[in-house]
């Protein structure tokens, strides 16, 4: 069950439990994990592997933290939080213990010139980590025999190079997306992430949400069209989807006057809880489309339509209208309105057919 | 929806009617996943063994457009069973006895009947249902989209009324909008009854309010709905015609009639992003910005008003849509304001909207989404409707009964077509034609049916057909699939080149008139070797 979660609908409140961690108190609801407890103080634990929305695995190992009368560190984001008590985030022995770990993660993950694991453009919380925490002694590197071929599904790149095999991509997709489509495939040193019966995700049961790309801490899973673009040379805009009427909130990244890359939020933030669809998440190409109308057209005298300006395309447009108003009535006009434009574009639509042509014959195109 | 998308998670039992919600509503089916996975029930009505249906407690595969019968079943069951929250009844609706009287008759056996839904399925829902407090209703086009589809709706209301699952958290009625902007559409008048903020045109009050706001006079005559107005260009009623956003060729049903009537209006403008099957017919096209170019708001399902923002410029001469919305109605004589922005916009209706009026950009720029009604500044929006009882007096509980759909199936045309969305395409697919991973799964339109149903007509998988009905014909690739039952096929409405809604009927609903997407009757034809 999802951490955190008190009860059904939150109607009844079993008691709190107070506990203290680095020396300061803190009260969490019934049922929250030691993690938990640290971000409520605002602790920076580091985390792999952890999502608020999929059952908590303590799989990578580096949120240990220590707790009193517990002989061995305990993954933070599993052990749940008990009355009277005492973590430590940042004890030597926590701070030894993350540093080695780092460095084994290092030894099996790509490093660039500055001996930092590889960034690849969207983020790698692997290489934040060595950054604010440093690592150990330098391991040997890991030849792993994980052959990747690339497939022809437009959206999802894997590269098997950044994985650190904590298995939130497939988690995910297994429990908030719940269509099961990858898997960890391979044994040893060897394994890796592969749909369930090696095909190409087309031929699986993937929707192309993209949830796996989003949750992925170290861009082993990367979005195809934007991999050439740097997350931080982009600037976010804060936008609603416009599709369906979930109403997702969007993070549209523009660079150079283009949509590159969208995102969600992150989880808990917004409605859709840091998930998308591939409608919201990927089906942005038709934005910077070349066949976008970009001028006023008029129909000609030989019956087609040619670029007209602005002043000439309304000019005429207001006539038609008016000469319609003039020889039949204004009933004759009708206005169709749109659920694909905003709130005030429609209520600018319902005044123009009301109020300048003097007809309520204004609907929009859905009724659902 | 009475209710809101993040109380899905924490229901105790989903009933989904008519949606196929993974596909049309991801994100809350996502969050059905989850409500699924933490205990609830779920219950599926659908003619079709949809996604959800595989996790579903209960699939109830009715028969399409005969949800009536099924819902006043359901009624029958709880009633006779004692089952009906009687202090919810008493205090907060009216007419309760004529819904006794409507459904004494409609047994789970009679429903049988007409549904093809076992009748012990049908008591194991309706007890489900009345028996469980935090019990939400979702439904979508599967419920609007025919000729009875008001009565859908008032049969589904009814059972909430009865049963007292409204005012409740995770309970309700919740309509889930197929398009992104239905709620904020509806919400700001775009309809023939309605100012913004539903307040009526027949009303004097609400007509002497926007008179005097908008400094002109107004019509009190309801005008025609989109249906109507369909009809009536064909019919001479509707001369000229200005289309936003919206290919009406390719969405509205019975294309073909649709194309006859734009044929024979004197002037058409339309306003979009790209060009369509309308724009064939335009004698002015007028080049509009998408939602990635504008500002503004757009409000979904649960009433969230939320911010729509510019981030990039508008394509060539492109321009958004309020704007030129502006300098028309100042091209015709009428004295728009200069808004500055669409802000100044939203606070003019909300001016006027006392359901809206504590709404403006600045708020939801510091505060994130509102939810209406939300009356004043200070008010927190509303995450639930009828918190203390329906909004006004009483609910009135509305009678339905059974009636078939317009068009069933004969000797000429045997089979049963619905029609609807996919998870890949979204509508007219102007946007999602563009999308590589839509047309690397969904290149082309197709007609999913029984295995039997192929067999018979000795059909391949992946074949061509023609497929016939009384008003067009279209070609399309047979998709044999386990989710049909026999005698019904299914197609989307999303490719312009094989235009589904060329078999579809226009016949509407009585009072509503949205038209029967989801019933008409179809024949396959096996096309020769020799014919393209
Ligand atoms: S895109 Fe979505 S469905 Fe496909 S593998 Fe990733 S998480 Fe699973
Ligand atoms: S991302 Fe998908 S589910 Fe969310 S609003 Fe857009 S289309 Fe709907």
């Amino acid at each position: 069950m999802h951490s955190g979660r008190t009860c059904r609908g939150g109607r009844f409140t079993l008691s709190d439990i107070k506990l203290t961690v680095d020396g300061e108190a803190v009260v969490v609801p019934a049922g929250s994990t030691v993690l938990d407890a640290t971000r409520k103080l605002g602790r920076s634990v580091p985390t792999l592997c952890h999502d608020d929305r999929v059952d908590p695995m303590g799989s990578c190992r580096m949120c240990l933290v220590e707790i009193e009368g517990q002989r061995r560190l305990q993954p933070g984001c599993a052990f749940k939080a008990s009355d009277g008590m005492v973590v430590s985030t940042s004890s030597d022995r926590v701070q030894q213990h993350r540093q080695l770990l780092l460095s084994m993660y290092m030894s099996d993950h790509a490093i660039d010139a500055d001996g930092l694991p590889t960034e690849r453009g969207v983020g790698n919380r692997l290489r934040s980590h060595v950054l604010e925490h440093g690592h150990g002694p330098t391991l040997p590197a890991i030849e792993a025999p994980r052959g990747y071929r690339d497939e022809p599904n437009p959206y999802i790149h894997f590269d098997a190079e950044a994985c650190v095999l904590c298995n939130l991509c497939v988690r995910y997709c297994d429990e908030v997306e719940a269509v099961s489509a990858i898997t960890l495939a391979g044994r040893g040193a060897g394994t890796t992430i592969a749909t369930a019966d090696q095909q190409g995700l087309l031929d699986s049961s993937c929707e192309l949400c993209g949830g796996c790309i989003a949750v992925c801490p170290t861009g082993a899973m990367t979005e195809k069209p934007s991999r050439a673009n740097d997350y931080r040379e982009a600037e976010k805009v804060r936008t609603t989807c416009n599709f369906c009427g979930v109403g997702c909130q969007l993070d549209l990244h523009v660079q150079d006057d283009r949509v590159v890359r969208v995102t969600s939020p992150d989880p808990g933030t917004t409605v859709n809880d840091g998930n998308l669809c591939i409608k919201g998440r990927f089906s942005y190409e038709f934005i910077h489309h070349d066949e976008r109308i970009m001028q006023p057209l008029v129909r000609g005298r030989d019956g087609n339509l040619w670029p007209a300006t602005w002043d000439h395309a309304l000019d005429v447009a207001a006539k038609g209208l008016l000469g319609v108003k003039a020889r039949h009535g204004a009933d004759a006009l009708g206005f169709v309105s749109s659920s694909r434009c905003t709130g005030e574009e429609n209520y600018l639509m319902q005044k123009l057919s009301r109020a300048a042509f003097g007809t309520n014959n204004c609907h929009q195109c859905a009724a659902t | 929806m009475t209710n809101s998308i993040p109380e899905i998670r924490d229901a105790e039992l989903l009933f989904v009617i008519g949606s196929n919600t993974t596909e049309a509503h991801p994100i809350i089916a996502m969050e059905m996943k989850r409500a699924v996975k933490n205990g609830a029930k779920l219950i599926v009505a659908d003619p079709r063994a949809i996604w959800l249906s595989n996790i579903a407690d209960l699939h109830l595969q009715l028969q399409p457009g005969t949800d009536v019968a099924l819902l006043n079943a359901m009624a029958h069951v709880i009633i006779t069973e004692g089952l009906v929250d009687q202090a919810f009844v008493q205090q907060h609706t009216v007419g309760f006895d004529t819904i006794v009287d409507a459904t004494r008759e409609t047994t789970p056996e009679w429903a049988e009947g007409i549904t093809g839904v076992p009748a012990d399925d049908i008591r194991t829902a309706a007890r489900l249902y009345a028996t469980t407090k935090h019990a939400g209703i979702y439904y979508t086009l599967g419920i609007t989209e025919h000729t009875h589809g008001t009565d859908n709706v008032y049969s589904l209301a009814n059972l909430v009324l009865m049963t007292g699952h409204l005012g409740v958290r995770s309970a309700g009625m919740n309509p889930l909008r197929g398009q992104n902007n239905v709620q904020g559409a509806n919400d700001a008048g775009a309809s023939p009854v309605f100012y913004p903020g539903y307040q009526r045109v027949d009303d004097p009050a609400a007509q002497a309010r926007f008179e005097g706001a908008w400094g002109v006079d107004l019509s009190p005559d309801p005008g025609m709905n989109l249906n109507v107005m369909m009809k009536a260009m064909a019919t001479g009623d509707i001369k000229g015609m200005y289309v936003m956003g919206e290919d009406i060729v390719l969405s509205e049903p019975n294309a073909s009639k649709v194309e006859q009537g734009l044929n024979s209006i004197e002037f058409l403008v339309v306003q979009d992003i790209f060009h369509n099957e309308t724009t064939r017919f335009a004698d002015v096209v007028l080049p509009a910005a998408c939602f990635a170019e504008k500002d503004g708001v757009f409000t979904n399902s649960d009433r969230r008003v939320q911010r729509v923002r510019k981030a990039v410029e508008p394509p060539g001469e492109a321009r958004a849509d309020w704007e030129i919305l502006c300098d028309l109605a100042r091209r015709v004589g009428y004295p728009m304001p200069e808004y500055a922005d669409p802000g100044e916009v939203y606070s003019e209706m909300a001016g006027l909207c006392d359901k809206f009026a504590g709404i403006s950009h600045d708020r939801i720029n510091a505060e994130g989404g509102l939810q209406w009604p939300c009356p004043a500044p200070e008010h927190p929006g509303t995450q639930y409707l009828h918190g203390d009882g329906p909004l006004k007096g009483k609910a009135e509980f509305q009678a339905t009964a059974y009636r078939p759909s317009e068009e069933l199936p004969d000797e000429d045309y045997p089979l049963l077509l619905s029609t609807g969305r996919t998870l890949y395409h979204y509508n007219a697919a102007t946007q999602t034609r563009r999308s590589s991973g839509a047309m690397a799964r969904q290149p082309r339109n197709f007609i999913e049916m029984h295995r039997r149903d192929a067999k018979i007509r000795g059909l391949e998988d992946g074949e061509l057909v023609r497929v016939r009905s009384r008003r067009g014909e279209v070609l399309a690739a047979v998709n044999v699939s386990p989710r049909m039952k026999r005698g019904c096929v299914w197609m989307p409405l999303h490719f312009p080149d094989s235009n589904t809604n060329r078999l579809t009927n226009d016949a509407g609903d009585p009072t509503t008139q949205t038209a029967e997407y989801k019933v008409c009757a179809v024949v396959i034809e096996k096309l020769r070797a020799a014919a393209k």
